[in-house]
C-alpha cells in the first residue's frame, strides 16, 4: 500500500486530489512516511495521510490502535478485492494534529472531510477497535456518507455490567494479556529494547487514542446509532478481555440495521488471532452490499 | 538561603506486608480496608502541631502539598491546612506546594482561595502551581492526559489576571469559558502572591519558568544526585535568556535526619525511611506513564520522572536498605556536622536558594519529628543560612503586614 496526502480545505483542494501513487494490485507493504507534501496547500488548511492500496469497489478502513502498518496484512487481504482507502488518523503522525480537533465531533466531521475530498460518497466502511469506534461515529453524525459498516471489537460504549478494560492503566509489556485471548500470539518485539523514535511513535498513537477515550470510552455514541443508516455487521472475540463480548449485542441493540457475529476462542486483537476467519466475515457481509451509484469509482480519483 | 519545612501528611499505618499484599499505594488502594478515621485524626493533629512547631522554630516557610487517593499523601485540599495553619502561626510564610490548576473547575476557585488565604494570614501566602502527578490528575481526576499541560497553563494564566484585573473581565479559554471574572478577595500581595512551580523534570516547564520568573522547584524523594540534571536543566533554560543565575529562582526537596552521630541517626530514623520508601514509593507502573502525559520532547531528553522511577522498582521484591538510602543520597543523615557537609555540596551542586527539607517521613511519630526539626533549625540552619546572601529574593512575599491580627482570647460565656 502507498500513502498519499490530500488537502482538507480551506482553501479548497484541487478539482482531484493529488495522489502521490496510483492504486496497484497486489500492494506493497512499502509505506510511505513522506509528509513533506504537507505544505502542498501553501501551509493552510488540513493535511491527511490516506494509505491506498489494491482495485475494485473503494472501501474506506479505519486503523486500529497502533495504526495502519499494524493492519497492513488485512489491508492487503482486502486489496484484492477492494479499492481500499485508510486514512491514518490525525495524531498518529503528528499531534499537533489535534490542535483543532478537540473532541470526537471535530473527529467525525474530520473523517467526514477526507471522504469528501476523495468523493467517496455512500461508501463502505469497516474499522478495527479504536477505528471501528470512529466508523461507527462517522455513520452516525452523517449517515449519508456511509452505506455499509463492518465494527471489528467496536469501542465506544459503556455499560457498568461490564466495564471496558484499562488499557492505559497497565504496564505495557502486560498489554497482550489484555488484548490476545492467547497472549503468545502477541507480535514479538524481538527481546530488544525499542529504540527512542518507536517509543515517540507508539507514544503519539497512543496519546491520540486516549484522547478520544480518557477516562471512560463513552463519548455519546450511544446516543447517536440511531441515526446510522448503513446496514451494519459487527464482529466480536468471545474472549476480548478489553472490550467484552457483550458490547457486541449493545451495538446490535442501538443500531437501526445491524447483525453480529461472534468469533470463538480469540481476543480484541481478532485481526491477529483470527485472519481467515475475520476476512471471511467481511468478504461475506460486503459480497452482499449491492454498491450503489453513490459509491465513486475510483478511476475518477486515482 | 532559605529554609521550609515541607510535610506530606502519610498514613503511618500501613501493613508490614503492605508491598506484597497490595500493588501500589495510590489511585486504587482500598481505603474502607487500610484507612482508620481515627488513625487519621491523630496524624492530622500531630501533622499540624509540626508544622506549627516549624514555625515556631525559625523556618522561613512551611509547606503542604496536594494528592489524591494517596496513602503518604493525606491532602487533598492543601488550601485547607493552610486554612487551619494562618490562625496558629505567625512568623513562617504559608507554601502552597500547591494547588493542581487543571482539576479545579473552574480554576478561578485556586484565585479565590488563594486569595482568601493570603487575606487571612496578612500576606503570607506563596502560591504553588503544580501540574500534577499522573496518578493524581489523570487517574484520580479523570484528566485527559494529552490536554492536561494545556488546561494547567490556561488555567494559571487565568488566575494570574483574575488575582490582578482592575476590572471584571470575560475569560473565552479552550478549557474554561466564564462571563465575568471578578473575584472576592483579592489578595494583599501586589501584584500577585509569588509563583512558585513544583515541576518533576518536563523540559518544557523549566521553560515556562523562565520566561514568566516564576520560581521552578524540583520536588524529588530521590536526593540531590538523581536531581542534578534536572536542576541542571533548568538553570540552561535561564542562561539561555540571559537571566541572572539567581539561585533564588529554584527550590529543591531533601529529606534530613539529623542526630548526634551517623550511628544514632540510623536508630533513630532508619525504620522510618525504609517505612516511606518502601511502602509510601511502592507505586504501580501501570498508573506511572499516561499516553500524553510526558510531552515528546521530555521523552526524547531522556528524563525519567521520578514516578516512573519509583514505579521501576515496583517488581523488586527486595526491600531498599537504609546503607542504600543513604548512598544514593535519598536522605542526608547523620550528625549535624556530616549534613551540612552533604546540604552544602547539594547547595553548590543544585544551586537553589529554596531548601525544603522534609523532617518527618512516613510513620515516624511526633516527638522524633521534634526532634529532629529543633536539631535542624539550631545546629544546622545557622550554618547554611548564609549562603547566596549576595542575591535578592524576588520570589518571596515582599507585602505581609508588619503587625498581623491575631486569634484573640476568647471573652468569659456569659452566664445564662
Amino acid at each position: 500500500m502507498r500513502a498519499t496526502t490530500i488537502a482538507l480545505g480551506p482553501p479548497p483542494p484541487a478539482a482531484t486530489p493529488q495522489f502521490n501513487g496510483g492504486a496497484s494490485r497486489g500492494a506493497s507493504r512499502e509505506i510511505d512516511h513522506d509528509r513533506a507534501s504537507r505544505d502542498l496547500n501553501g501551509g493552510v488548511g488540513r493535511q491527511q495521510t490516506v494509505y491506498r492500496a489494491g482495485d475494485g469497489p473503494p472501501l474506506v478502513w479505519l486503523h486500529s490502535l497502533y495504526g495502519p502498518e499494524a493492519d497492513a496484512p488485512l489491508i492487503d487481504a482486502l486489496a484484492e478485492h477492494y479499492s481500499v482507502y485508510a486514512p491514518l488518523a490525525p495524531g498518529f503522525a503528528d499531534l499537533d494534529d489535534l490542535n483543532e480537533l478537540r473532541d470526537i465531533h471535530d473527529l467525525a466531521l474530520h473523517y467526514d472531510d477526507i471522504l469528501d475530498a476523495l468523493s467517496l460518497s455512500g461508501v463502505a466502511v469497516a474499522g478495527h477497535s479504536f477505528g471501528a469506534m470512529l466508523a461507527a461515529e462517522l455513520a452516525a453524525h452523517v449517515p449519508s456518507r456511509v452505506a455499509r459498516l463492518v465494527l471489528l471489537s467496536p469501542l465506544g460504549l459503556w455499560n457498568d455490567a461490564y466495564p471496558v478494560a484499562d488499557l492505559f492503566a497497565i504496564p505495557a509489556a502486560e498489554a497482550p494479556q489484555l488484548l490476545y485471548a492467547d497472549p503468545s500470539r502477541a507480535p514479538s518485539s524481538g527481546g530488544s529494547k525499542p529504540d527512542v523514535e518507536q517509543v515517540i511513535a507508539l507514544t503519539r498513537g497512543m496519546t491520540t487514542v486516549a484522547r478520544f477515550l480518557w477516562p471512560i470510552p463513552d463519548r455519546g455514541l450511544a446516543r447517536r446509532l440511531r441515526r446510522v443508516r448503513a446496514p451494519t455487521l459487527v464482529v466480536h472475540g468471545e474472549l476480548d478481555r478489553f472490550v467484552p463480548v457483550q458490547y457486541a449485542d449493545d451495538f446490535v441493540a442501538l443500531l437501526p440495521h445491524a447483525t453480529r457475529q461472534i468469533i470463538p476462542g480469540v481476543g480484541h486483537m481478532l485481526l491477529v488471532e483470527a485472519f481467515d476467519q475475520v476476512m471471511d466475515a467481511i468478504l461475506t457481509d460486503l459480497a452482499s452490499f449491492k454498491w450503489g451509484v453513490a459509491a465513486a469509482s475510483p478511476s475518477r480519483i486515482v | 538561603m532559605k529554609f521550609h519545612f515541607f510535610h506530606l501528611m502519610p498514613y503511618p499505618d500501613l501493613p508490614d506486608d503492605f508491598r506484597q499484599r497490595y500493588h501500589g499505594v495510590w489511585v486504587d488502594l482500598p481505603a474502607a480496608e487500610l484507612f482508620d478515621p481515627v488513625v487519621g485524626h491523630h496524624a492530622y493533629n500531630d501533622y499540624l502541631d509540626e508544622l506549627e512547631f516549624a514555625d515556631q522554630s525559625g523556618f522561613d516557610g512551611i509547606c503542604v502539598n496536594e494528592h489524591h487517593q494517596n496513602a503518604y499523601g493525606l491532602m487533598p485540599s492543601p488550601n485547607l491546612m493552610i486554612a487551619a495553619l494562618a490562625r496558629r502561626t505567625s512568623r513562617a510564610k504559608l507554601v502552597v506546594m500547591g494547588d493542581s490548576v487543571a482539576l479545579y473547575n473552574p480554576p478561578t476557585r485556586v484565585a479565590e482561595e488563594t486569595a482568601m488565604l493570603d487575606v487571612l494570614s496578612g500576606g503570607r501566602l506563596v502560591a504553588g502551581f503544580p501540574v500534577g502527578t499522573p496518578m493524581d490528575t489523570t487517574y484520580c481526576y479523570g484528566e485527559t492526559p494529552a490536554t492536561l499541560r494545556d488546561k494547567y497553563r490556561e488555567g494559571v494564566e487565568l488566575i494570574l489576571r483574575a488575582w490582578q484585573s482592575t476590572e471584571p473581565f470575560a475569560f473565552n479559554g479552550r478549557y474554561t469559558q466564564l462571563r465575568y471574572v471578578n473575584i472576592w478577595p483579592r489578595p494583599i500581595q501586589k501584584p500577585h502572591p509569588p509563583v512558585w512551580i513544583p515541576g518533576s523534570g518536563s523540559v518544557e516547564t523549566w521553560d515556562w519558568c523562565a520566561d514568566h520568573s516564576f520560581l521552578y522547584a524540583y520536588l524529588s524523594y530521590f536526593g540531590y544526585l538523581r536531581g542534578q540534571k534536572v536542576m541542571q536543566g533548568f538553570w540552561e533554560a535561564v542562561a539561555r535568556r540571559g537571566l541572572e543565575p539567581n539561585p533564588y529562582r529554584a527550590g529543591f526537596l531533601q529529606f534530613v535526619a539529623v542526630a548526634d552521630s551517623d550511628a544514632e541517626a540510623e536508630r533513630l530514623y532508619a525504620k522510618h525511611a525504609l517505612y516511606f520508601y518502601n511502602r509510601c514509593l511502592h507505586l504501580y507502573p501501570g498508573f506511572a506513564s499516561p499516553p500524553g502525559y510526558t510531552s515528546l520532547a521530555t521523552i526524547r531528553q531522556g528524563i525519567e520522572g521520578q514516578i516512573k522511577l519509583a514505579a521501576d522498582r515496583n517488581k523488586e521484591l527486595e526491600d531498599l536498605t537504609w546503607a542504600q538510602i543513604l548512598d544514593r543520597g535519598y536522605v542526608v543523615a547523620g550528625s549535624p556536622d556530616t549534613v551540612v557537609q552533604r546540604l552544602t555540596e547539594m547547595e553548590q551542586t543544585l544551586r537553589v536558594g529554596h531548601l525544603m527539607v522534609l523532617l518527618q517521613f512516613g510513620d515516624m511519630p511526633k516527638d522524633t519529628v521534634l526532634y529532629n526539626t529543633t536539631r535542624f533549625a539550631q545546629e544546622v540552619m545557622p550554618r547554611l543560612r548564609p549562603m547566596w546572601n549576595e542575591w535578592a529574593d524576588k520570589w518571596w512575599p515582599r507585602d505581609t503586614l508588619p503587625t498581623l491580627a491575631e486569634p484573640a482570647p476568647l471573652p468569659t460565656p456569659i452566664p445564662a
